[in-house]
């Protein structure tokens, strides 16, 4: 290979590299906790801390901790609506609201499920 | 002939198997099932910008301007069946998560596809002149191509993302499917490769028409 060729390869995967970078922080839409209790709508993703989920069917009223596993914060989300299918289980939660006064009011929840695909011939 | 009719017989039978055979995943129901179109379809838009990527490399190397329409035959095709995985994708968001589209590092990264693969296109109709365009979209084909084994592989394992992680392979490559569903997840995956090459192919065929009666024309 000639060596311009070369050079301008490793040019390129360096621009890449740099942009990928740059790129990281608009590649996902999760902030962290600290950064949603300054406020406005954003979306944080966490885990269920186990035991912590209340769940009112009459008033639907769903209220349980989350816990980021990188800084191992913890926060409370309230969530008005129906309990979604599976919660317990869910590897990961979204929650997309506004934090206020301590809580984090939830308009939206996404819950990530276990996805190996076995059907129920393997038990899980 | 006769693989054309294979084809048909073997892809009406993985649709039909994927709502009958396997029985669907424990936690996701039956919208899980989509996983039988949607990978393969993923997969084979990877592979078409591989295949024009490896057009333009050609191209380059030939400057025979039929590369180059076999690159652009195939990054429209890549373009078209990213689509379809970003559109199986959104369906599977709102039956799974509750949400069509919430920018999470996985159908963020598919939009930059095709965005990346979109403006291909537009770079091509930008230029009238043939060599000149050939020349440009092949460099950025290749480099387009660049970016896509980090788009599509490396993003969605490096960032947190609601996509699921395990369903084909875990950590060490070891496939995680159980025995029914990989009998229908590797014959989709291969019909989904041949309806691609099949396609490809006929897009080719035409050109090579249209650009034989364009010579006549031009004499």
């Amino acid at each position: 290979m000639k060596p311009k060729y070369i050079i301008a390869g490793v040019v390129v995967v360096i621009f890449l590299v740099f942009g990928a970078f740059s790129l990281k922080k608009s590649l996902t839409p999760y902030v962290n906790f600290a950064q949603a209790q300054k406020g406005g709508t954003v979306q944080i993703i966490g885990k269920l801390v186990s035991g912590t989920d209340f769940y009112d069917a009459e008033t639907q009223k769903l209220a349980f901790t989350l816990t980021d596993e990188q800084s191992q914060h913890q926060m409370k989300i309230l969530y008005n609506g129906v309990k979604p299918g599976n919660f317990e289980q869910a590897t990961e939660i979204v929650a997309i609201g506004q934090y206020k006064e301590g809580t984090f009011e939830a308009d939206q929840l996404l819950v990530k499920r276990p996805s190996k695909y076995q059907g129920l011939e393997q038990p899980s | 002939m006769w693989w054309k009719i294979l084809l048909f017989l073997g892809m009406s039978l993985i649709i039909i198997l994927t709502f009958a055979w396997p029985p669907p995943q424990e936690k996701l129901g039956d919208v899980s099932r989509i996983f039988f179109f949607h990978v393969p379809v993923a997969w084979v838009s990877v592979l078409a910008f591989l295949v024009a990527m490896i057009n333009s490399v050609r191209y380059l190397k030939t400057k025979n301007l039929r590369f180059d329409t076999d690159s652009a035959i195939a990054s429209k095709l890549g373009l078209l069946f990213t689509f379809l995985a970003t559109v199986t994708g959104s369906v599977f968001a709102k039956a799974a998560w509750g949400s069509y589209w919430n920018w999470d590092p996985r159908e963020t990264s598919l939009f930059i596809l095709l965005l990346i693969y979109g403006a291909y296109l537009a770079l091509r109709s930008a230029i009238p002149e043939e060599t000149k365009r050939a020349a440009l979209s092949s460099v950025y084909s290749i480099l387009a191509f660049v970016t896509v084994p980090f788009l599509v592989f490396v993003v969605p394992r490096v960032f947190k993302s609601l996509h699921p992680t395990d369903s084909i392979v875990d950590k060490s490559l070891k496939v995680q499917m159980s025995g029914q569903v990989s009998a229908l997840f590797f014959p989709s995956l291969i019909a989904f490769t041949v309806i691609f090459f099949w396609m490809y192919h006929l897009h080719r065929k035409v050109e090579a028409r249209v650009s034989q009666k364009e010579a006549r024309f031009v004499r």
